[in-house]
């Protein structure tokens, strides 16, 4: 897992749904034709434009509703490099981590980052670098176990580990 | 420690848990429904291929169908109904009910113990005194059902205390509606509930059950109340047994928040999100085309009470279709018995299977674009039904709404 991410910004507001992210009627369609839809109702440029490594940036408690993992790997589908919120939903955060999509908690980024600016994320360090304006912040640490996790690329090889005994 | 802590404890082999860091502990219960069975079984065989640990905690319930509209979800269904029997899961059906009330009439849920699932709303088991929490897929299929465990970041506890006395045509529906819109969605973040005070201790337990329920649209993690002599009487009837009850030692709380329910109007969520709850007084008057009893928090047999005092006597609007889902074959039998099945029926309401009924629209429930529905559902966000406008709120607004042909305010049906 790369723990470095640069690109474009995205911006959506507070308390996103999953429903918003993969409408309920296309959970069954292929990934190819999901992944042209995600957010549109929020940002309809978002899934025309967006491109390998953007930055989605978000509000407050971003992925609620459904747990449904469909809606992390629909955000992965889209080449989004990393998600930064003030929060995410524990369901989405979960998933995140497990499913090896880069996140960020990062209080107070709200209105400190503009639509296409371009951020270099660290993960390793939990910094969020705005390249456009030369500002920097700083996100909340990722646990050490969740750290492996997104090391690992999610929890399937943390399974595999386990199961071979190499995790001892 | 609070009850949070006792159990993650236990089920991590410590002396002692805190907030903040992450454990691994044994899982009791893992509850898949039709949707999330279906995921959980491809990433477990496609990409985990592990013996099961312990199939006799798994529980499948198919509640989104009551019986497959297309065949590709027959197909699916018959996939889930393989892949359990293979592993030896517990499997119900379509025309079981909802999987909570399912899992729950079944008795499979017991107090102290982690139940885990990948519906959202999995929290509710709380209200029997569980850790219970929603977990993805990938979860499950990665730990708990090859190992028999999940991963927790061990949350705050926040203690909240209702008391009060609720007037005429508030019910408790009403106050959890109001608790969502107090806290807002994303207010209590990663944070566990504990939901307590007079007023909560005087509902009996399927009523509790309407707070626990909202944490997820608070964003919290899990949401409790400390098991009393009225919880270990309902299991002890349920089950025939009277389970030991964990409780929290009461000092180990973040924050304590209070309420009362004094004078407390009856509420709605108006689209386009749970947290958007108003008076209904402020809603009144907008016309309706359909009305639901039905869902995690609605169709219980308190529900179909509450509509029943409303509809007898009474016509349900010609202009409105009013169905009626049970969310058990228990809550259809006593509504059979009580009478309830004729007075509903002949007021024009429409009875469907025991199941979650028209969440998602996954086999009924779809609404037009210039279609607006009033349920007692647990969600309102746009698209999840397809077109069209959702309101939540309790079976009273509910039945009031079918026969007034918009949103009404029960009182006046109540008198």
């Amino acid at each position: 897992m790369r723990m470095r991410i640069r690109g474009r910004c995205w911006l959506v507001g507070d308390n996103v749904p999953t429903d918003a992210i993969v409408r309920s009627h296309l959970i069954t369609r292929p990934m190819d034709e999901i992944r042209r839809h995600v957010l549109e109702g929020l940002n309809p440029r978002f899934p025309l434009e967006v491109r390998t490594d953007d930055v989605l940036v978000a509000g407050r408690h971003f992925g609620q509703s459904s747990g449904r993992a469909i809606a992390v790997r629909a955000l992965k589908a889209t080449g989004v490099g990393c998600v930064v919120a003030e929060s995410f939903a524990r369901t989405f955060y979960r998933n995140a981590f497990e499913m090896g999509l880069p996140i960020l908690e990062c209080p107070g980024i709200t209105g400190r980052v503009s639509e296409g600016d371009v951020l270099t994320v660290d993960l390793e360090e939990g910094l969020v670098i705005d390249e456009t304006t030369g500002s920097q912040l700083q996100a909340a640490p990722i646990p050490p176990f969740l750290r492996r996790m997104l090391e690992a690329g999610g929890i399937i090889p943390i399974a595999r580990q386990l199961a071979e005994g190499t995790d001892r | 420690m609070n009850l949070v802590e006792k159990i993650l404890a236990r089920a991590s082999g410590r002396a002692r848990v805190t907030p903040g860091e992450v454990v691994v502990a044994d899982v009791d219960r893992i509850l898949l429904h039709d949707l999330s069975c279906y995921l959980t079984a491809r990433v477990f065989e496609e990409e985990v291929r592990q013996p099961v640990c312990h199939p006799d905690r798994v529980v499948v319930v198919f509640d989104h169908h009551f019986s497959p509209p297309t065949e590709e979800q027959a197909r699916m269904l018959q996939e889930n109904r393989a892949w359990a029997r293979r592993h030896g899961f517990h499997l119900f059906d379509c025309g079981s009910g909802n999987i909570h009330h399912v899992a729950l009439h079944a008795g499979f849920i017991r107090p102290g113990t982690v139940v885990v699932g990948s519906d959202s709303h999995t929290p509710v088991h709380g209200t029997l005194g569980c850790f219970a929490t929603g977990l993805g897929n990938y979860s499950h299929a990665a730990l708990g059902l090859p190992f028999g465990k999940a991963w927790f970041r061990v949350p705050e506890l926040v203690r909240i205390e209702l008391e009060g006395t609720t007037g005429l045509g508030v019910t408790p529906r009403d106050v959890a509606l109001f608790l969502t819109g107090q806290i807002g969605e994303g207010g209590m973040v990663y944070r566990a509930l504990e939901f307590a005070g007079p007023y909560l201790e005087g509902l009996e337990v399927f009523d509790r059950w309407l707070f626990p329920l909202i944490t997820v649209d608070v964003g919290a993690k899990s949401g409790h109340v400390q098991p009393d002599e009225r919880t270990l009487s309902f299991l002890a009837e349920l089950t025939g047994e009277r389970p030991e009850a964990v409780r929290g030692d009461g000092d180990d709380v973040a924050e304590v928040r209070g309420w009362t329910v004094d004078g407390l109007e009856p509420q709605v969520a108006c689209p386009p999100t749970v947290g958007n709850v108003h008076p209904v007084t402020e809603s009144a008057g907008v016309p309706i085309q359909w009305a639901e009893l039905g869902g995690h928090g609605g169709g219980r047999l308190q529900d179909i009470r509450l509509a029943a005092r409303v509809l007898r006597g009474r016509r349900v609007h010609p202009q409105v279709r009013f169905n009626v889902v049970p969310s058990s074959r228990w809550v259809f039998t006593q509504a059979l018995r009580e009478g309830l099945v004729e007075d509903l029926h002949r007021a024009g309401a429409t009875w469907f299977p025991p199941s979650t009924g028209s969440n998602q629209a996954i086999n009924m429930g779809a609404l037009a674009a210039d279609e607006t529905m009033v349920s007692t559902h647990a969600r309102n966000f746009p698209g999840r039904n397809g077109g069209g406008r959702m309101y939540l709120a309790s079976a009273l607004t509910v039945a009031a709404s079918a026969v007034a042909g918009c949103l009404a305010d029960p009182r006046e049906f109540v008198r």
